[in-house]
């Protein structure tokens, strides 16, 4: 026997050195993710050591995942996907027959986290506070809270999934009709709202420099987001006050963390994931994720040291259910926005059909595929939108409010302003923006009460008028409800990235690269900012 | 698609050919390794999740082992495994009833199939839950009143409307947390039960019965919302989270028996085992595919080890006195005799119902 032993240890040899066998200490695992997962890293890192299965996360947001895996894009490019939840990828048709074996790693309950002397004063540490107080309190002003945009993120989702289901008080999951209510107590909710983001990182980062002052802008007093974010933040030591966890007695939606094979997946594939899930699963590695961080463990028998669960609301189960609710969030219960738009249409413009790509860009926001997550980032009803094309000098805005029952005549007025944009002449940014400051101004004086949020698309370097310094200069002097209005530039051709990230940060805005991305999804990924 | 280390690629040319010859050799050794009683064969198998635990047993696995067989298993639903689930990556299908076996074996038929072990649907709560039903009525003992427990969903009843309830006082229905019955077998026998009581006590065997008693039964599984896609992710949920997040679930009695038999039983303290009345048998049935899964079947039914451990996993095996021997040596009090046992509907009554529920075809 021992000659036959010696032939099979050759021939894997010669089959490994071929690169056509699976050794087991090779495999990387291709995996969508969403971004919060980045703290998993050191623990997967110590996993691949222990396995040989290494993971690569790619970040995404819940409902762009979903839909990358039920049109089957997913299973192109990656092995397996790890959502906070797979509730809302369930619910597309077809979705069942994407996905495998799914395997639940950890969980961590989406939450309100709020300065803890705002808390004391409204009376809320150390007693159980239910929904109707919280909107209460919002709908008062007597707090404010930041939240990520429920359409690209699932912590915002859940938020308004908990909170609608709370307030329909019927005990059981949310019916169409209940979805598309419009009550008192759901408007004052997110009326409270000021700070909305994509992601759910850097809606942490910008709470931190609101509350530091590094950020101008409104004070901000809590974040909805996962109580494992939470409880990191106030470990961080970044906060001048830390956060009190409130969990409303009525209930909570959970995230929990499926491991989930995608279908199809080759023997291989499916063994990588079998040994890691095992692995993350082992007791001392659930206590570790548990330390390190801060979710709930999903095996019985190891500690929850965050105490005992709170109740669960229950998840709609129906797509139709879920696409009213955000429909009616969007068009008529969130707090609306205001934004003006600063494009540039100097004469670089012209080439490389630049300007095509920004009509088609805008106009895409008029429409939206019905049958894709692009369909809640279209210009919603009650938004103020104002185009502001500028050249040599600012040209003239216009401004349409989005009716919020029947659409479409507001968005086909923008549309056709996209339409008639020209290229010509040179680039004055910073004149622009002054004028965007004016406009602002005058639309904030008529209506306080919305999100008010400037992005700049340009394709190169400020040429006339004004300069960076000029405006720096004329920022401190603006009123504060201005100050507050944070710049979003958009990077594009040969945009003035150095100059573009400092007004980012003077104003408390973000940028958004166009030249790594195309730009009609850049313009789509703002839409979660504003 | 796993992306593999490649090893330096200036040796591949040379790797490929010595592969090419050295892969004929080894056709003709694995040839004469597999006759042998040496050779470890892997067979593979897509299961009820409820039965993963007594798959991934170290001793289970080593019986398998001193058998010559490693085993990989994959969990999904039942009735998954009966209509989705690619089967020919597979030897063998467990489902975790003989409705879903029914179903398998029209698309698979198989010479024999095997039903090496059952267990009756149970409800597992926690003390304060109990207390509540049994101050409500619905339950009595260690019994589970299916009928006054319709009674109460039928009224759309909330946990805090129940009168003084200080105990678990949740703006949420009282309703049994169930998995989705369109893929997972423990609610569709649950599904049978409930179905049962609704239509005056008897198995519902036609249609028109079926939609009858819909209106009674849709809403204990559409007022949930969102469902866990296993039995085995709900029982976890019991477990791990607890009364907030699953204050009663529906569960197979072998998984909490299971629980209280381990070594270290994770169950929190204050957990409670009741009956439903009636209550339906789940009948675990094996489906092979390959001669390699059949011998998977036979080994379950016939090996004296294998059916000791899987009445350790708490599966009421053909002898029954194996579990409530084991039970005793634990020192826990001995299983209740069941009288109000009744049976699921046949799969296609139970195909009819799920689909008045809105299960895809």
């Amino acid at each position: 026997m021992s000659g036959v032993r010696r032939i099979v240890l050759l021939l894997a040899l010669a089959l490994l050195a071929a690169g056509c066998t699976s050794a087991p200490e090779g495999t990387t695992l291709r995996v969508l993710a969403g971004s919060e997962l980045a703290d998993m890293v050191p623990i997967l890192e110590e996993a691949a050591r222990a396995t040989g299965v290494r993971v690569q996360l790619d970040q995404v947001g819940t409902l762009d995942g979903a839909e990358q895996v039920t049109s089957g894009a997913a299973a192109a490019t990656h092995d397996a996907v790890w959502f906070s939840s797979n509730r809302y990828l369930a619910l597309q048709p077809g979705a069942q027959a994407r996905i495998g074996t799914a395997t639940e790693i950890m969980s961590s309950p989406v939450v309100l986290g709020l300065r803890r002397s705002v808390a004391q004063r409204l009376g809320w540490v150390g007693r159980p506070v239910t929904w109707a107080e919280i909107a209460a309190a919002a709908g008062r002003t007597e707090f404010t809270y930041g939240m990520t945009d429920p359409s690209a993120s699932n912590s915002g989702f859940s938020t308004v999934v908990a909170v609608s289901t709370a307030l329909a008080g019927t005990g059981a999951a949310l019916t169409t009709a209940q979805a598309a209510s419009t009550a008192p107590a759901l408007r004052d909710y997110f009326s409270a709202q000021v700070l909305s983001a994509g992601s759910s990182g850097w809606l942490q980062d910008a709470f931190v420099r609101r509350t530091t002052g590094a950020d101008p802008g409104p004070h901000v007093d809590g974040l909805m987001n996962y109580e494992s974010v939470l409880v990191a933040l106030n470990a961080s030591g970044r906060l001048p006050e830390p956060l009190e966890i409130i969990s409303p007695a009525d209930g909570v939606v959970t995230a929990e963390y499926p491991f989930t094979v995608l279908a199809g997946a080759s023997e291989q594939v499916r063994d990588a994931v079998r040994r890691l899930t095992d692995h993350l699963r082992t007791p001392d590695v659930q206590r570790a994720i548990a330390e390190r961080t801060s979710r709930r463990p999903a095996v019985p028998g190891v500690p929850q040291t965050l105490g005992p669960a709170p109740v669960e609301l229950p998840f709609p189960a129906r797509a139709e259910v879920v696409d009213t609710l955000l429909t009616s969030w969007f068009d008529k219960v969130r707090r609306p926005s205001r934004t003006i738009y600063v494009l540039d249409v100097s004469g670089s413009m012209g080439e490389q059909d630049r300007i095509g790509r920004l009509r088609a860009s805008l106009t895409g926001l008029t429409g939206g595929d019905p049958g894709s997550a692009s369909r809640y980032r279209r210009f919603r009803g009650r938004e103020e939108v104002t185009l502001l094309p500028f050249s040599d000098r600012p040209g003239t805005p216009d401004t349409v409010t989005v009716p919020q029952d029947d659409p479409s005549p507001g968005l086909t007025r923008i549309a056709a302003d996209a339409a008639g944009l020209r290229p010509g002449g040179q680039t004055a940014i910073y004149d622009a923006l002054d004028s965007a400051y004016a406009v602002a101004a005058r639309q904030i004086t008529a209506d306080p009460d919305r999100f008010t949020s400037i992005v700049l698309m340009t394709d190169g370097a400020n040429n006339t008028g004004r300069d960076l310094a000029d405006f720096t200069a004329g920022q401190g002097a603006r009123a504060p409800a201005l100050k507050a209005v944070p710049i979003f530039p958009i990077l594009f051709a040969d945009s003035d990235t150095g100059e573009m990230e400092q007004l980012a940060t003077l104003t408390g805005g973000r940028t958004f690269d166009a030249r790594r991305l195309p730009l009609d999804q850049v313009f789509q990924e703002i839409r979660g900012y504003v | 698609m796993v992306v593999r280390e490649r090893r330096r690629s200036g040796r591949r040319v040379l790797g490929i050919l010595l592969a090419l010859v050295l892969a004929g050799l080894l056709a003709v050794v694995l040839t004469r390794e597999i006759g042998g009683r040496s050779a470890t064969v892997t067979v593979s198998g897509v299961v009820g999740s409820e039965k993963l635990p007594f798959f991934a047993d170290p001793d289970v696995k080593k019986v398998f082992a001193d058998n010559g067989i490693e085993l990989k298993i994959d969990p999904a639903g039942s009735r998954r495994i009966a209509t989705t689930v690619d089967l020919a990556a597979y030897d063998f299908a467990f489902p975790s009833s003989a409705p879903a076996a029914d179903k398998l074996l029209a698309a698979h038929p198989a010479v024999r199939t095997y039903a090496p072990f059952s267990s009756p649907m149970a409800v597992a709560t926690f003390r304060p839950i109990a207390d509540l039903l049994t101050a409500a009525g619905v339950v009595r003992g260690n019994t589970f009143d299916v009928r006054r427990y319709l009674e109460l969903t039928r009224a759309g009843t909330r946990w805090d409307q129940l009168p003084g309830n200080t105990a678990f006082p949740a703006r949420r229905n009282v309703l049994l947390s169930t998995t989705e019955p369109c893929q997972s077998n423990s609610a569709a026998m649950y599904l049978g039960i409930a179905s049962y009581a609704a239509n005056g006590d008897a198995v519902v065997a036609d249609p028109a019965a079926g939609a009858a008693v819909l209106p009674t039964v849709g809403g204990l599984f559409r007022d949930q919302g969102y469902l866990p896609s296993s039995s085995e992710v709900l029982f976890e949920d019991y477990l791990a989270a607890g009364m907030g997040r699953v204050p009663m679930a529906m569960v197979y009695e072998a998984q909490y028996l299971a629980e209280e038999l381990a070594p270290r039983p994770a169950l929190q303290p204050g957990t409670v085992l009741l009956y439903p009345s009636p209550t339906v048998f789940s009948r675990h049935t094996l489906v092979p595919l390959t001669p390699r899964g059949d011998r998977i079947g036979e080994l379950l039914t016939t090996n004296p080890e294998l059916v000791r451990l899987a009445a350790a996993h708490g599966f009421r095996t053909q002898d029954p006195r194996q579990l409530a021997d084991i039970v005793a040596a634990r020192g826990l009090p001995p299983l209740p005799q069941l009288v109000d046992v009744v049976e699921p509907p046949t799969y296609d009554t139970l195909e009819g119902l799920l689909r008045g529920l809105g299960c895809p075809a």
